[in-house]
């Protein structure tokens, strides 16, 4: 016996979730458009979307977030701080990939310094994640030991039943149990089959990968340079990347008041690390690229014992150049083998 | 839920005291407003760490500590008005309010310099950082051997903190060498001229027993790196202070590191040995 939630009562459960003073977000709307918003009712939600374009990161780092309000006076400064919004929230619907990226950025928002305002969310949220059925071809979440039904930064784990009517539930965390508890009544126990989780092939051997960029004479390779010459820097693949989580910080006023904020930035555009005397650490697209894929896959690990990357593929699948860290770390596989080989 | 904590609230700070070193540089002297920031301040600063200075409205830029630990009532900033927020900074007078977030970074380990002969090396802007160590150890002068100071500029105005050079150079517990670029000196300079990695490799200082601090802009740290090897001097006695954009100074924002190294967080302290080990195209 199992515990399940069907479609049909999802809307009472949401009602639910809000009586209790909780928010409820869901994936909605379509290609370009579709993302996470607060929802009333579950025919709001998009269920049959594979991935939303834009991710979970951006419920829990916004794309620009007040830190600070200032007013100066003549012999005072005035300050306030802004805290993040800490109203409970019930995110559902989330992909494995995308849940899986909070846990990672976890340990960057903890390095000895503990940002409240990624935690102050993170832990005012229950993350429902719903199991991939079909993955198109850009998904990749198996090249990166996920999978499409990994419960990695979930609160609890939906997977859906064989005949599209609802899903099997399976509680994770503290919060996904107590997240259920409100929505009991509405829960049924039975035995419904459910669907195979998505056959996600790999593309790339990873630990190939890993040596190849862990040797140091590969840092200078022109491989940099000739996979990164289409690129232009746009920023699309960090933006919508669910574990990128570089940021600026600027003041958005005048002199006698306003609003320090964090905003989103990216590590392909030239003006990210340049300093004010011209020079710039990485000055070329290709050393930007390098930068990305050697933090992702060498830095990010070597620091939390983790890749910063789950497999989304959306680097891949929005990048209007047709690049992404797929085409990169297949060249990589095959360098490394061939370098094994001779 | 336990009190929110702003990590990137900065302490609100009093200008007490402004100082023009050379063209475009100034040192501010930035008292705390807030007893429990001073307090915070004086746990944890050491010689070595950075902060991020800032004007609001402008935003905040990143410097080393130039005062000493061993005088941390205060904090002392030395820069060059180059860019917005630097300009905002060089703007402000005598009991205007700025802001400081730190300290952060790691520090120069002076208590394992105890006993040793200490040479200090610095080029152009690069003396704040050194002058910060160096205060550090005259301070507190009989726990280490000889100090020998070399500092260059490109011209004589060039030269940062005129009267505590004159200081050390009165002084006959510190030997002191300063030398401009061939062009630079004026007509009643008395001392050398010259690039500092020639004028380090006359003054020949020995290497036995001596820990050399290193600070400059990119191309005299490479000839004056050389120059100590030539000297005797092994790389893991020499350090030296990086710098890179920054903007959280504490990890998060993902732009100073150079290869898998976070400047603001390993560094930006380091010894020859370990910026040898760090990826050259990226530095």
């Amino acid at each position: 016996m199992a515990t399940l939630l069907y479609l049909e009562s999802l809307s009472d459960c949401f009602a639910s979730w809000r009586k209790e003073g909780l928010t409820v977000l869901a994936p909605v709307g379509e290609g370009a458009l579709s993302g996470f918003r607060e929802v009333e009712r579950a025919e709001e939600a998009n269920f049959d979307l594979l991935i939303t374009r834009t991710t979970l990161k951006e419920l829990f780092f916004p794309r620009t977030e007040p830190m600070l309000g200032y007013r100066i006076g003549k012999r005072e400064i005035e300050t306030e701080e802004f805290m993040p919004p800490v109203e409970g929230r019930i995110i559902f619907g989330a992909r494995a990939c995308d849940s899986a990226a909070m846990a990672i950025d976890d340990a960057l928002f903890d390095w000895d310094y503990h940002d409240e305002y990624w935690f102050r969310r993170r832990e005012s949220s229950v993350v429902f994640t719903i199991a991939c059925r079909e993955p198109d071809e850009f998904c990749m979440c198996t090249s990166l030991g996920l999978s499409p039904d990994s419960a990695k930064g979930s609160d609890v784990l939906l997977r859906p039943l064989e005949a599209g009517n609802g899903w099997q539930v399976e509680p994770v965390t503290d919060r996904g149990h107590k997240a259920l508890s409100s929505i009991e009544q509405h829960l049924r126990e039975g035995s419904g089959a459910t669907a195979a989780p998505a056959e996600v092939p790999v593309k790339f051997d990873l630990e190939a990968c890993r040596s190849w960029l862990a040797n140091k004479e590969n840092f200078e390779s022109p491989f940099w340079r000739e996979i990164s010459e289409r690129c232009i820097g746009c920023g699309s693949c960090t933006y919508l990347c669910p574990t990128c989580h570089c940021f600026d910080i600027q003041d958005e006023g005048d002199t006698y008041q306003g609003i320090r904020r964090k905003n989103w930035d990216s590590c392909s555009f030239q003006l990210f690390t340049m300093h004010t005397s011209g020079h710039n650490p990485r000055a070329t697209q290709g050393a930007r690229w390098r930068q990305r894929i050697m933090h992702k896959f060498n830095y990010y690990g070597g620091k939390f014992d983790v890749d910063s990357c789950t497999g989304c593929g959306r680097c891949t699948r929005e990048c209007p150049v047709d690049m992404g860290v797929t085409e990169t770390l297949q060249t990589i596989a095959a360098k490394q083998k061939q370098s094994e080989r001779t | 839920m336990t009190p929110f904590e702003n990590i990137y609230r900065p302490a609100i700070m009093k200008i007490a005291e402004t100082r023009d070193e050379a063209p475009g540089v100034r040192t501010l002297r930035l008292e705390f407003q807030d007893p429990a920031d001073l307090q915070r301040f004086r746990e944890s600063y050491r010689t070595g760490m950075f902060g991020l200075y800032g004007v609001y409205g402008e935003g905040e830029s990143t410097f080393c500590v130039a005062s000493p630990e061993t005088r941390n009532d205060y904090v002392e900033c030395t820069f060059r008005r180059s860019g917005r927020v630097t300009t905002a900074l060089a703007s402000a007078e005598k009991g205007d309010l700025v802001t400081f977030r730190g300290p952060y970074g790691n520090r120069f380990p002076i208590e394992e310099f105890h006993g040793k002969n200490l040479l200090f090396i610095a080029g152009g802007i690069a003396l704040p950082p050194t002058r910060s160590v160096i205060w550090s150890c005259l301070d507190q002068r009989d726990r280490f051997g000889k100090v020998t100071i070399v500092y260059g500029a490109r011209t004589v105005a060039d030269l940062v903190y005129k009267e505590e050079l004159e200081e050390w150079g009165r002084r006959e517990d510190v030997e002191l060498v300063l030398t401009v670029d061939p062009g630079g000196e004026s007509p009643d300079w008395k001392h050398r001229v010259g690039f500092v990695p020639s004028v380090l490799e006359e003054a020949a200082p020995s290497a036995g027993n001596c820990v050399a601090v290193l600070c400059g802009p990119p191309i005299m740290i490479k000839f004056t790196l050389a120059s100590l090897k030539k000297l005797g001097f092994e790389e893991e006695n020499v350090y030296t202070t990086l710098e890179n954009r920054m903007k959280c100074g504490i990890g998060k924002c993902g732009r100073c590191n150079v290869g898998s190294v976070y400047i603001c967080k390993e560094g930006p302290v380091f010894t020859a040995a370990e910026v040898a080990a760090m990826p050259p195209g990226e530095l």
